[in-house]
């Protein structure tokens, strides 16, 4: 069994990488790479040559291609050793055109161009755009650099390496002090009496490695983060995992003693604080409270992640539509062509043949009408705008498990083994309790992981007519707005997560059936 | 015990006269006459519920196809009047007078709401019904191919497996940023993969039928392969075909509706976009016409489709042709 499961394991993160591939063959290859600049007004603000410079370094940044400009190869050779700061200086300033660069302008350029046109890179020099006479024009400085688009097997080499990324001592390139590892028993953030232990190192990303606090899941690790890919547009600069895991909402204030001692109240989580290089240095306000680089901190806020929310509705229409749809299911099967069975099947047809946008606004006008709140507010405290979001999620998977338990439960009522039963003398009830349904109810179970995990993407339509802050939008708006990382990120997630509840499903279903076995002896 | 014999219509001479013995006639098989797709309508037509909906069908299908190229439709017509706009089927018909084109009331730019709704689902059906059509041909034959070899059935679940995986949004919105979001585009993207789960649901069908007794004892017999898929299985297939095609058409329209709704639909006034473009209107008292019509509409045509597909469905199965 668990040789079986690995198989299938392997084989569903191997389906995975093919998935993941194809997106990004998609998306890098098959769609037009101007089409990122559409919503950033940084790059509509810029004009001619750094324009086209913004371009490429914008490219390089969301992993188009490499890009290497002439200043940045000067300085590489300086810290290999192979000039000096002079030489540099002199060799940097380009001329305004080709023919007007100095003769060791020349010598550089014609080493750069030969070494990087000898690795397969398009060397590109763009001459100043002059407005008259001498005066260069705005953005129009003459330009030199090389790129490379990246080849698609060490972009996806390149993008699971860093799937996971491990916090070390050595994370911190700058001279930061001793670095290790302290671990105590009186967390410094509750004022170091009360006990509390944590891991907090010096040299790492995250100050606080491991740290107890009193939200679920009360205890916390920094050391693995995960990074499904850079946002640009939806969520500028963040990962797609902390956008989908991040609270939102407003500031919840309470009273932070800072390391310098200074108690404020203040949203601040000190517990999220990441190394931010020579950010004291520069500001009063962090002078103030801390005492290292660790400045960089998360803040508290008041409503659930996006993940979070979709979630909290998810789990609750699953829970529903299971505890609605199985019993119903069965009563129409043992009342099949009565009344009920009747209503029933009105209802599935209802739910299978009107478009979903139809009857989710249809429950939202009757919701609306009974008096329920029809949109979400993070801010309010009450738990009634969850109904309609619950509610309209549930109708279909009702309906879905409703047809299915009524087939299975009607297919096996014609079977041998029911005959048997009941010329044996046992009563209906009996029958559909304890034969029945035990045997109706294996396919079932399968789709309950599924429907679990399922809950953790969200829901599209649901959430955007309740205007819930969920995680279903984010592929579309992130599709939207042409936000590359996003896309990725979501579908390996999605894929993941799909795979993953398929084998929970089989599991499931095996413990559930001991007819079905995963050894490939019984086969 | 006398018995009356002419209640029977025959005199007792003709009831108990001798019949020779006929040898040729027993090498015959008497099989009552059966002709399938007489059957079919037989059972179709005995449910009078059937021909009911069938008519409302054939309205919708007038409409939707006819009414359109009778009747001049311009949008911004009454553009530049703006009291024409977001009018109550009331207060249409009092502006402009009794007319057909004003029953529903008139949208944000004074056009017709109900000549809006058959322009869109004109559209619409058209595109339900080509997705469906491309998606089942494809669909059936490959799947029919994939259920009968093992070689095709091992690289095909391979495929199906990551595909599967691919979120169809995705596919649907490269397609929409590559070209145009055209009609045709539209149907290339709901149909690049749309016909693997289709096939794939052949698949398990005809590996069920394919290796029951009949058809090993055909082939003990020396039937050729193709001969086996046409006359043993796709007899077969046929009721199955055509519930999975009643659950198919309804669906392309619905999906229309929800890709309209996120932002990514036709750029061609389609039914979706419709619901898309009135959104807003739903919330706002006097408005509501313009955005229910299109989605009472939808539905009524879905549900339509939807039946009348189940029905035939259950008539095209040979066993309730009894």
């Amino acid at each position: 069994m668990a040789k079986y499961l690995l198989k299938r394991l392997l084989q569903g993160i191997f389906s995975v990488m093919i998935v993941v591939a194809i997106v990004m063959i998609m998306i890098y290859s098959l769609l037009d790479r101007n089409l990122i600049f559409a919503n950033d007004s940084v790059f509509s603000h810029q004009s001619n040559n750094s324009k086209e410079t913004y371009k490429y370094a914008k490219w390089e940044e969301y992993g188009y291609l490499d890009y290497v400009p002439y200043a940045d190869y000067l300085l590489e050779l300086v810290k290999k050793g192979e000039i000096d700061e002079e030489t540099r200086k002199a060799a940097v300033g380009i001329g305004r055109t080709a023919e007007a660069d100095s003769d060791i302008v020349k010598e550089y350029v014609a080493k750069y161009t030969e070494y990087y046109e000898s690795q397969g890179y398009k060397v590109r020099r763009m001459d100043a755009v002059m407005l008259s006479g001498k005066k260069v024009a705005d953005g129009g400085k003459q330009q030199l650099f090389a790129y490379k688009d990246i080849p698609l097997l060490k972009r996806l080499g390149t993008y699971f390496a860093g799937l996971f990324e491990i916090d070390n001592i050595n994370t911190v390139e700058e001279d930061i002090g001793d670095r290790g590892l302290t671990f105590t028993l009186y967390d410094p953030v509750y004022g170091g009496e009360k006990f509390s232990p944590a891991i907090i190192g010096n040299g790492t990303k995250h100050k606080y490695l491991l740290y107890f606090n009193s939200k679920f899941p009360y205890i916390h690790q920094n050391i693995v983060t995960i990074n499904l890919g850079t946002s640009y547009t939806v969520n500028k600069g963040i990962d797609v995992f902390t956008t989908m895991t991040q609270s939102q909402g407003s500031y919840v204030k309470s009273t932070v003693t800072y390391p310098t001692g200074l108690v404020e109240e203040s949203a601040d989580d000190l517990h999220t604080a990441t190394y931010s290089v020579g950010s004291r240095e520069t500001s009063l306000i962090y002078q103030e409270r801390f005492t290292d680089d660790y400045t960089n901190v998360g803040i508290v806020k008041s409503g659930l992640s996006k993940m979070g929310y979709s979630f909290s509705i998810g789990i609750c229409a699953v829970i529903m539509s299971y505890l609605l749809g199985i019993p119903i299911g069965i009563l129409m099967a043992r009342k099949k062509d009565k009344l009920v069975d009747k209503i029933g099947t009105v209802y599935i047809v209802f739910i299978i043949a009107v478009p979903s946008l139809a009857y989710i606004f249809l429950f939202k006008a009757i919701g609306g009408n009974l008096g329920l709140p029809t949109t979400f507010d993070m801010e309010s405290t009450s738990k009634l705008m969850f109904i309609l979001p619950i509610v309209s999620l549930a109708l279909p998977s009702i309906a879905n498990l409703m047809k299915w338990m009524r087939r299975y439960m009607i297919d096996q009522m014609n079977s041998d083994y029911v005959k048997f039963a009941r010329s044996g003398g046992l009563t209906e009830g009996e029958i559909f309790t304890k034969h029945i349904l035990k045997n109706a109810a294996i396919p079932i179970v399968h789709g309950i992981p599924g429907g679990v995990l399922g809950a953790l993407t969200g829901a599209i339509i649901t959430e955007r007519v309740y205007v819930v802050p969920g995680a279903g939008n984010l592929l579309t708006t992130a599709i939207n707005q042409y936000d590359n990382g996003v896309i990725v990120g979501v579908t390996l997630f999605y894929a993941l997560l799909t795979v993953i509840s398929i084998i929970l499903g089989d599991i499931l279903m095996a413990m559930v059936d001991p007819r079905i076995s995963f050894s490939t002896k019984d086969r | 015990m006398d018995y009356d014999y002419s209640k029977l219509g025959m005199s007792e001479e003709e009831l108990f006269a001798r019949v020779e013995f006929d040898g040729s006639s027993s090498e015959k098989i008497a099989a009552p006459k059966y002709s399938y797709w007489q059957s079919v309508f037989r059972v179709f037509f005995r449910k009078k519920i059937n021909i009911v909906i069938l008519a409302l069908l054939a309205v919708i299908i007038a409409f939707a196809y006819i009414y359109p190229t009778v009747v001049e439709y311009d949008k911004y017509a009454n553009l530049m009047d703006s009291a024409a706009k977001h009018l109550s089927p009331k207060k249409a018909l009092e502006k402009f007078g009794n007319s057909i084109h004003w029953i529903l009331g008139t949208g944000a730019a004074g056009q017709s709401t109900f000549d809006a709704v058959w322009y869109g689902s004109k559209i619409s059906i058209s595109l339900a019904l080509c997705c469906a059509a491309i998606n089942m041909t494809i669909g059936v034959v490959i799947g029919a191919i994939w259920g009968f070899s093992k070689k095709v059935d091992a690289v095909m679940m391979a495929v199906y497996n990551v595909i599967g995986n691919i979120p169809y949004i995705l596919f649907i919105s490269v397609m929409v940023m590559l070209f145009t979001p055209s009609f045709w585009t539209m149907v290339l993207a709901l149909t690049i993969t749309g016909w693997l789960g289709i096939a794939y649901f052949i698949r398990t069908q005809v590996i069920i039928i394919r290796d029951r007794e009949y058809n090993l004892a055909s082939k003990c017999l020396g039937t050729s392969t193709p001969k086996i898929a046409m006359k043993n299985i796709l007899p077969f297939m046929t009721s199955i075909i055509v519930t999975l095609l009643a659950t198919e058409i309804p669906s392309y329209i619905s999906y229309e509706v929800f890709l309209a709704y996120i932002g990514m639909g036709l750029s061609d006034m389609s039914l979706g976009r419709m619901i898309f473009e009135a959104e807003s209107a739903m919330v706002t008292p006097g408005w509501e016409f313009e955005f229910w019509s299109p989605v009472a509409v939808s539905a009524i045509i879905t549900v339509v489709l939807y039946v009348v597909g189940q029905n035939l469905g259950d008539a095209s199965d040979p066993r309730t042709h009894m």
